[in-house]
């Protein structure tokens, strides 16, 4: 009876989630799925026809915007890590009391909106702002030098916008590690080099999983950075599925990208995931 | 999918599994049942154009009702102390009520958030409504537009300049009247180039490689290549749009051009990113403000005259009260008080004596960017009209070169 009563409970507790996800996920994602296998213009409309030739179409016309976009998000979640690991490293072993001003600061740029703090990047990153205008000035960099409209400022921008998306599953799986276990290991006679790699890291793991999708599924979709820092040759898919939805209203074929978009994305995380293993990935 | 290729793992796993998948099935999410293809059929994306009894029934009244709802984009009125003075005046002269609103960011996002009613035939929220000319041709065709009554408007034959009667965009000025214009043509900052520029040929030059900026804007940037290529705008083919990509792809491989910019070009002109870049008149006269190293040109081979339309959406509840704001706006001390705070190109002439003889507003009135003169006027061409089948096309040619 009071088994019974507990499960209606678990139950209700999950209507609002369930409610949630199926409105504002399901639904949206199955019109697409049907948007995307329809024909027309957006002055007759758009009938589904089954039309899976939306699908070869658009990878034909836009596979180097797909492949670009996969090769920024891959580049951008190792640099972030990289970046990362010992800034998590150092803020969960080293950080002592200051521990959660370390967290605070590294959070800081990040109660600026996220538009806001690209188009800092903009006006710091000009072609004699203070950055270059200063080192132009010094003659260390030659006149026409550019960092705008070039991979490397699209690169920079979402390094620096996905940081803390890395940065803190890394610091939570870092945090919870119980350091006697890293005085066992040296008590055991490994070296800092084998405790890193036998103790440190694998028991990391789940953080640099999450750290990765949670950057690396967003990097890849982003079109605001290349928008506002690249150029055409930088453009990344996400700006083309925008064009198609709000500019030229080929609702089909932005639909069919998203989807062949999401399809990339699935494909790299689930070989990520098998090169892990997904036994350390749940902990 | 997932729950009927892996079976074993729901019916084998514990009883809460089951009872989730029961649960689901319950909510009606479970759609066993119907095959995929059939649901996904059931949808489809209504068409935009409405049925012509329904568009040409007329005005739904012939009375004003003392309300006017106007949309309008932001920064497009005087404005005076938080009010607007020019909306004041029309209420104290007519008694009508105007909620003015500065919704509209873009033609393309304001047309889908009216869309869906107005191909439903409902009235939307507005009665007068502000679009460009080639998104006003669209939805006249569309059938989303009123036709005009111009008994309510003697003003507009009276005092409107003559390049704004019987546009290409809406013959007869059938569904609008200009509110604003504006020309597309080349800003340049001349301290940079180290010499005059005259024409499109000169974002081609590779002295300025990597310094040019271009226009995201489809019709902007076609249409002055165009004229560069002496083609006449109405009959351009897609042909003339092919030849125009290349031209354009050649230039981004050249290296020549920095970036398509939307709005942003002002300020990359501003920091000296880019030297040149095609431009909107409006925008600049604040730039040359700041800057007096910035020119503003209409390319020797042709510039674009584009126009900024009031309107009224069909159905729209008070359309009488809309034809006298029109009509009111077209007088010539309104027309320059909206022009003197603006700054854009104000279609009624006789405005500029009017700011001539005003303390304060003797440049705006000398402003060839206000005021075009006879010879810019004599060389600034239209859109090309494109129907929905054409601008696809060109689009798709357009979106090769800006998202290469």
């Amino acid at each position: 009876m009071r088994e019974a009563r507990r499960r209606r409970i678990a139950y209700l507790l999950l209507v609002p989630g369930v409610l949630f996800l199926t409105v504002f996920f399901l639904i949206p994602m199955f019109t697409m799925l049907s948007t995307s296998f329809m024909e027309g213009t957006p002055e007759q409309g758009f009938d589904f026809t089954a039309h899976w030739q939306n699908y070869v179409d658009s990878f034909a016309d836009y596979d180097t915007q797909i492949y670009r976009s996969l090769i920024y998000g891959l580049i951008v979640t190792v640099v972030t890590l990289a970046l990362s690991f010992p800034l998590a490293y150092w803020i969960a072993f080293r950080g002592g009391r200051r521990k959660n001003l370390y967290l605070l600061l590294l959070l800081l740029p990040f109660f600026t909106p996220f538009v806001i703090r690209t188009l800092a990047w903009k006006q710091i990153l000009a072609d004699n702002g203070i950055f270059l205008g200063t080192l132009k000035d010094w003659g260390l960099i030659g006149d026409d030098f550019q960092l705008l409209a070039t991979p490397i400022a699209v690169l920079g921008g979402l390094i620096y916008n996905f940081l803390p998306f890395m940065a803190l599953p890394l610091y939570v799986a870092l945090e919870r590690l119980d350091p006697r276990l890293l005085d066992a290991a040296s008590d055991l006679y490994s070296d800092r080099r084998q405790t890193f790699f036998k103790v440190t890291l694998p028991l990391a793991m789940p953080g640099i999983f999450a750290g990765s999708l949670l950057t690396f599924i967003p990097a890849v979709g982003d079109f605001i950075n290349s928008e506002l820092l690249g150029s055409v040759r930088t453009t990344m898919i996400g700006q083309v599925i925008q064009r198609h939805f709000l500019t030229t209203l080929d609702f089909p074929a932005g639909a069919a990208l998203s989807f062949l978009l999401m399809a990339g994305i699935l494909v790299g995380v689930f070989l990520y995931a098998r090169a892990l293993g997904t036994e350390e990935l749940t902990g | 999918m997932t729950q009927s290729r892996y079976p074993g793992r729901l019916t084998g796993g514990s009883v809460n599994r089951i009872s989730r998948r029961e649960m689901l099935r319950r909510m009606g999410i479970g759609v066993g049942g119907l095959s995929m293809a059939s649901l996904l059929g059931a949808c489809s994306i209504p068409p935009q154009i409405v049925r012509e009894t329904e568009a040409n029934a007329g005005l739904i009244t012939n009375e004003s009702n003392g309300t006017l709802n106007f949309a309008n984009w932001p920064l497009y009125i005087d404005r005076a102390k938080g009010e607007n003075p020019t909306i004041n005046d029309f209420t104290d002269e007519t008694g009508i009520q105007v909620n003015y609103d500065e919704v509209i960011q873009d033609n393309e996002s304001f047309l889908g958030t009216i869309r869906e009613p107005l191909a439903n035939g409902d009235p939307i929220d507005y009665d007068l409504i502000v679009v460009t000319d080639w998104m006003l041709a669209k939805m006249a065709r569309f059938g989303f537009l009123e036709e005009l009554d111009f008994s309510h408007i003697p003003n507009f034959e009276e005092h409107a300049g003559e390049v704004y009667k019987d546009p290409n965009y809406d013959p007869n000025n059938t569904h609008s009247i200009p509110w604003q214009a504006g020309i597309t043509g080349i800003a340049y900052n001349a301290a940079l180039t180290g010499r005059e520029l005259t024409g499109m040929g000169d974002l081609f030059d590779p002295e300025f490689a990597g310094k040019i900026g271009m226009f995201k804007e489809m019709r902007d940037t076609m249409s002055l290549m165009m004229l560069y290529n002496g083609v006449e705008l109405d009959n351009a083919t897609i042909e003339d749009a092919e030849e125009v990509q290349e031209q354009l792809i050649q230039q981004v491989d050249d290296g020549i051009v920095r970036q398509y910019y939307g709005n942003e070009y002002a300020d990359a002109l501003a920091r000296q990113d880019i030297v040149a870049s095609i431009a909107w008149s409006g925008d600049v006269i604040q730039l040359t403000l700041d800057n007096p190293d910035l020119k503003f040109i209409v390319p020797e081979d042709g510039g674009i005259l584009w126009v900024d339309n009031m309107s009224i959406p069909q159905n729209a509840v008070n359309p009488i009260d809309a034809h006298e704001f029109m009509n009111f706006v077209y007088q010539p001390d309104i027309a320059a008080q909206i022009v003197g705070w603006v700054n854009y190109i104000c279609p009624v002439p006789e405005a500029k004596e009017i700011l001539a003889d005003t303390e304060g507003y003797e440049a705006i009135a000398d402003s060839p960017l206000v005021f075009p003169t006879p010879e810019m006027e004599s060389n600034l061409h239209r859109y090309t009209v494109l129907d929905d089948e054409e601008e696809a096309a060109w689009n798709e040619l357009f979106g090769a070169v800006i998202q290469g």
